[in-house]
């Protein structure tokens, strides 16, 4: 209970602050507006700052934004004529269906190659993790996504070169799955790449220590074969700690999504938020900056909750 | 593991040469340092010795690398690709360390301040902390760029501002386990300030972690510099590794090249941080564990 | 030219084929489902309060204005049958079509007309457009009366397109004139007056229309439905094209993929449509601000900008030369004046003339703004150009529109690239950027600060006259006036393009382009 009044004292100074840096900057959204319509004048623009509420004292335009909050209400988006709530729902699904694919990638790959190498530290494969995971760690992700995207959909068009789906595609539910598979392919290996380099390294320190642990040696004395040693009793207690690590990057792997999502004009919160933020539409942006917070502290209590259920050790080993 | 007497912990020489000689074994963190030499020697000079303006369109758009003299081509305006390159090395360069810089300072100062200090001090500046961790690092920089103007010393801020807690973090945690030590505890029997303790006394032994989480964060913030640009919050009148990504990227189908290339300098750079941040790890850690 | 139109013969006109754009090569056939993209979302889909291209598109099928306009500047009977204006050009007579119905079966009568104009004088951006009207009469239901203050022959074209949208006034009447621009049922429910009514309406993603069975044109329109599919990549959209699934779009305006669409087969890719439109790019100069007061420094940045490297090479060659504040397809055009070939000796010549005399290869420094981030090859391009003739140009960053638009609004800047569109008459578009009443007024007022006495005698003498060859001799003097003291650096007309396959009978290649009834066109076998 403390700890979620804490949270909500948290979400309300990360609104104050955006709030009032949103407020602090020169120009707003009713220019935007203007230019939609080919040009206005100022009278014009003083009209839709005063219908849009613009016009109030800050104090006041904050109160209401804060009772709105508390209301479930974001606002409404000048811009896209649409309430915020209901826009950040509309794209949320494509980035959680990028951001999870990616992370269960990411993971799958990395406890493998990390299993698979700590095996052999020295071995060709074990080269292969460290160079793997050196590229996710070094290489801008935008640019590995330009990479793949020149390779893979422009030399060889096995893949389109973007959004989420063909628009004029009709057909049933397996049709648009395909569909979608097909344009997610690239984006998730791209935003997978830098977890993965993330979690293949975690994954190989953990799994050397476990093979070097007792119950390791245990298994392989009562005569069980190698494979099953590594892969079933080993790899599981591997799996812990990068799971832990993995619901610690809300925040990564929200600014990563930003980049991948700009490179396939992925239709997610990413590019509602690039195209709300050079548009100026303060409800929009100020929505997103909140709901991320919201997601952060949500999954930080979360991923709270699974470390204190879990052993001692690894609880020490977070801190 | 406390059984240190204050003598042998007091700030020395010695512990860093012996971490230098330990550095010097790891092959991959001296040929880091040896490509990020280059690098930086390019940065400072090369953009003098090359001589050619990277904002003058000195031959036909999109000449491919090799040809008519352009190592590297040109790009969409006939711009050299290798004078940008150059140029854009010491913005990479000076953005990424400047940023970082600036997340130390801050990270160091309030981790210091609340290991040191502990209770109340260090609840608020952990809140405080907790805070700047649940902003989307990148799209807070974002707007702050947006808002407030896309000048380097802008972005410095922007990316230093979000990428502080980690160091915090990392302060604070050394701060509470040195400040029982008893080299402080003899410090601070013998009238040292508060300040003393906490900048003089205790800060110089806290300083291995630090200086490798510093390596990794040049490396991050010049690849957060790098997103930065390539989404066109950017100074226009600079040239960015990043940004020459972004704005060539509509070109991919004509000449790839002008993506690839610049992409390349990124990935080898921030490779060459990482590696020396590795070896500087592995280096300082014997040390660590001894202790 | 449109003093002469008096009593125009009616029911001919309505049953020939003359009108928007069409070539009429078969017989139309009805039915079909048109399946064309938008490139941004819509924000509002009554035109009478929203401007703006993207409205224009769904606006000008939901909503019929009294006029529409052929592909040689004619204007033709569309909602009103005939029209008369009076010898001293103060009245305009307009004769609705007897049988026309809004969506819902009421019928459209002058009343709406009176309440339309209203609506669009208290609402819409552009307020020359019917500035001189003062009242609109009515004294049966078919004939509105427009009682102006002055002469005023923009009216024309200001009556047609997307500009006078006929809005009813039993839907739309029930708030204060100047609240119909958050009338709830802009987007829900709309009650239009045109040849397509609403099904259904989904921000961001779709818009779909269907046939209006009780339009007042016998026969059309000939297509069942038009789904309109918000689709904002425009590499996304040439995919869609090159496979069939769009049978037409407009306004695709990036070079690269204009020029690649030009070769796919069964395509076609046309700069036409745009004239009244008339979008242009231009380099502004603040002719208030340090060198550039001086027409020489002006004179001297035209010479070292190359206006071809411009369209050659960033445009690849899908935009045409601009020369003046008129779009070159504009019957008001007047192509003969100073032009600007790249010179530098003489950009050089007149800097030292001016009084700049180079100094270590440096004169002195400027900033350039840019608003989107489309322009920065040609803000990047301009900045290089000048550097060869002395001139340090600092790019300044806005990352976002209305950071642009404040300082154009304010007017400061020294040079910014700017795109601005004529909406028809130049009246409307055009005179808002030289008048010297309309100084810093907002962004595309006239935020160069130019004041030229002649200039605005010009447009004074311009706005009322009727006779449309003395109009246009007033424009030609004008035009050679701007081109000489350069307020602004014309470049070229955006590269917009309307791409139709060839399953598409009469595309909407008119004047207005899109903003035009889709009414005439057809899908072939």
């Amino acid at each position: 209970m403390v700890r979620l009044i804490y949270a909500a004292a948290l979400l309300l100074a990360v609104i104050l602050l955006n709030f009032t840096l949103m407020h602090l900057a020169p120009g707003d959204v009713a220019d935007t507006i203007s230019q939609s319509m080919g040009g206005a004048d100022e009278e014009l623009l003083i009209q839709i700052r005063a219908d849009y509420g613009l016009d109030q004292p800050f104090i006041v335009q904050l109160g209401r934004y804060v009772g709105g909050v508390f209301q479930g209400n974001l606002g409404y988006s000048f811009f896209y004529n649409q309430s915020v709530v209901s826009l950040i729902l509309e794209r949320l699904p494509a980035t959680l269906l990028l951001v999870i694919s990616a992370q269960i990638v990411a993971l799958f790959f990395g406890v493998l190659l990390g299993a698979i190498s700590a095996q052999k530290p020295d071995g060709l494969l074990s080269h292969a993790v460290t160079f793997i995971s050196l590229f996710g760690f070094s290489a801008p992700v935008f640019w590995t996504g330009i990479l793949l995207l020149i390779g893979f959909s422009l030399n060889v068009q096995w893949f389109p070169v973007s959004g989420m789906r063909d628009v004029t595609i009709e057909g049933g539910f397996w049709a648009q799955a395909v569909d979608i598979a097909r344009h997610l392919v690239l984006p998730m290996i791209t935003l997978a790449s830098i977890f993965l380099a993330l979690y293949s390294r975690l994954a190989r320190a953990t799994m050397m220590e476990t093979l070097k642990s007792d119950f390791v040696r245990t298994a392989y004395a009562k005569g069980l074969p190698t494979r099953t040693v590594v892969y079933s009793h080993a790899m599981r207690n591997a799996m812990a700690p990068v799971v832990t690590l993995a619901g610690l990057q809300f925040s990564a792997v929200f600014s990563g999504a930003v980049l991948v999502e700009a490179v396939f004009s992925w239709p997610g919160l990413g590019t509602l938020a690039f195209q709300s933020i050079i548009a100026r539409d303060t409800p929009t942006i100020l929505g997103i900056l909140f709901f991320s917070s919201l997601v952060v502290i949500v999954g930080n209590l979360i991923t709270d909750m699974i470390l204190r259920a879990m052993d001692p050790r690894i609880r020490s080993n977070s801190a | 593991m406390s059984d240190l007497d204050p003598a042998t912990a007091q700030p020395s020489r010695s512990p860093f040469r012996e971490a230098w000689a330990n550095f010097l074994t790891n092959r991959a963190a001296i040929l880091g340092l040896a490509v990020l030499t280059l690098i930086v020697f390019g940065a400072i000079f090369g953009p003098v010795l090359y001589g050619t303006d990277p904002y003058e369109m000195v031959w036909a758009p999109f000449s491919p690398p090799g040809e008519a003299g352009f190592l590297l081509g040109t790009d969409y305006l006939g711009r050299d690709l290798l004078a940008m390159l150059l140029s854009g090395a010491r913005v990479s360069l000076l953005v990424g360390l400047a940023a970082a810089l600036v997340s130390i300072f801050i990270g160091v100062t309030i981790g210091a301040l609340a290991g040191y200090y502990r209770g109340i001090v260090d609840e608020m500046l952990m809140r405080f902390t907790e805070f700047f961790q649940v902003l989307p690092t990148l799209l807070f920089s974002m707007v702050l760029v947006a808002l407030f103007g896309a000048s380097l010393a802008m972005i410095t801020f922007a990316i230093g501002v979000v990428s502080w807690t980690a160091v915090a973090r990392i302060t604070r945690t050394e701060f509470m386990r040195l400040r029982e030590m008893e080299f402080v505890l003899a410090s601070r029997a013998l009238g040292a300030t508060n300040r003393r303790l906490m900048f003089g006394v205790i800060l110089p032994n806290a300083i291995p972690p630090i200086i490798v989480q510093s390596a990794l964060m040049v490396g991050s913030a010049i690849l957060f510099e790098a997103g930065l640009s390539f989404l066109g919050l950017t100074d226009p009148n600079v040239v960015s590794w990043g940004q020459i990504i972004g704005s060539n990227r509509q070109y991919i189908l004509d000449a790839g090249y002008t993506v690839t290339v610049p992409g390349l300098a990124i990935f080898i750079t921030v490779l060459s941080i990482s590696l020396v941040g590795d070896g500087l790890n592995d280096a300082l850690n014997p040390k660590l564990r001894r202790r | 030219m449109f003093h002469q139109l008096k009593g125009l013969a009616v029911t001919a006109a309505l049953v020939s084929s003359v009108a928007a754009g069409a070539v009429m090569a078969e017989e139309p056939k009805s039915g079909g489902t048109l399946i064309v993209p938008l490139g941004t979302n819509v924000r509002n889909l009554n035109s009478a309060v929203q401007s703006g291209i993207a409205t224009g598109f769904p606006g000008a099928q939901l909503f019929a204005s009294p006029l529409r306009y052929d592909e040689d500047w004619t204007p033709q009977p569309y909602l009103a049958e005939s029209w008369e204006v009076s010898d001293d050009g103060l009245t305009v007579t307009l004769n609705l079509v007897k049988n026309a119905k809004f969506h819902d079966g009421t019928p459209i009568t002058s009343k709406d007309v009176a309440f339309s104009v209203d609506v669009i004088k208290a609402n819409h951006p552009f307020k020359s457009m019917f500035a001189p009207v003062e009242s609109v009469e009515t004294p049966d239901d078919h004939t509105a009366i427009l009682k102006l203050s002055q002469p005023h022959p923009a009216l024309m074209l200001a009556m047609s397109g997307q500009l006078m949208s006929i809005i009813p006034q039993h839907i739309y009447g029930d708030v204060p004139v100047d609240q119909v621009k958050t009338h709830p049922r802009n987007n829900e429910g709309t009650v239009g007056s045109g040849p397509f009514k609403l099904v259904e309406y989904k921000s961001g993603e779709h818009i779909i229309l269907e046939r209006f069975d009780d339009f007042f044109i016998d026969g059309r329109p000939y297509l069942d439905k038009i789904v309109m599919r918000v689709i904002s990549d425009p590499a996304a959209r040439a995919i869609a094209y090159e496979n069939g699934e769009l049978h037409m779009g407009a306004f695709e305006s990036l070079p690269r993929i204009i020029n690649r669409l030009k070769k796919v087969d069964g395509l076609t890719v046309t700069p036409e449509g745009y004239g009244a439109i008339g979008p242009l790019d231009w380099l502004a100069m603040n002719t208030q601000r340090g060198p550039l007061a001086d027409v020489k420094v002006r004179k001297a940045i035209a010479y070292a900008v190359d206006k071809k490297f411009i369209q050659n090479a960033l445009m690849q060659g899908t935009a045409a030369d601009s020369r003046t504040g008129i779009h070159p397809d504009s019957p008001f055009y007047n192509g003969d004046v100073e032009t600007y070939d790249l010179d530098l000796d003489k950009a050089n010549a007149l800097l030292d003339e001016a009084g700049y005399p180079m100094e270590d290869g440096k004169r002195f420094e400027l900033t350039i703004d840019f608003g989107w981030p489309g322009v920065k090859p040609q803000v990047e391009y301009v900045k290089a150009a000048l550097k060869k003739v002395g001139i340090d140009v600092q790019v300044r960053a806005s990352a976002d529109f209305p950071t642009w638009a404040k300082r154009m609004g304010e007017m400061d800047f020294d040079l910014s690239w700017d795109t601005v569109f004529n909406w028809g008459d130049p009246v409307i578009g055009v005179h808002r950027t030289y008048d010297s009443n309309n100084i810093g007024k907002g962004v595309w007022s006239n935020t160069q600060g130019y004041s030229n006495a002649r200039v605005d005698e010009l447009m004074g003498m311009a706005a009322i006259e009727s006779d449309p060859e003395k109009r246009k001799a007033l424009y030609a003097e004008f035009q050679q006036i701007i081109a000489d003291e350069l307020p602004v650096y014309h470049i070229n007309t955006l590269p917009y393009h309307t791409v139709y396959s060839d399953k598409v009978g009469n595309p909407p290649l008119g004047i207005w382009g899109t903003s035009t009834p889709l009414d005439m066109t057809y899908l072939k076998d």
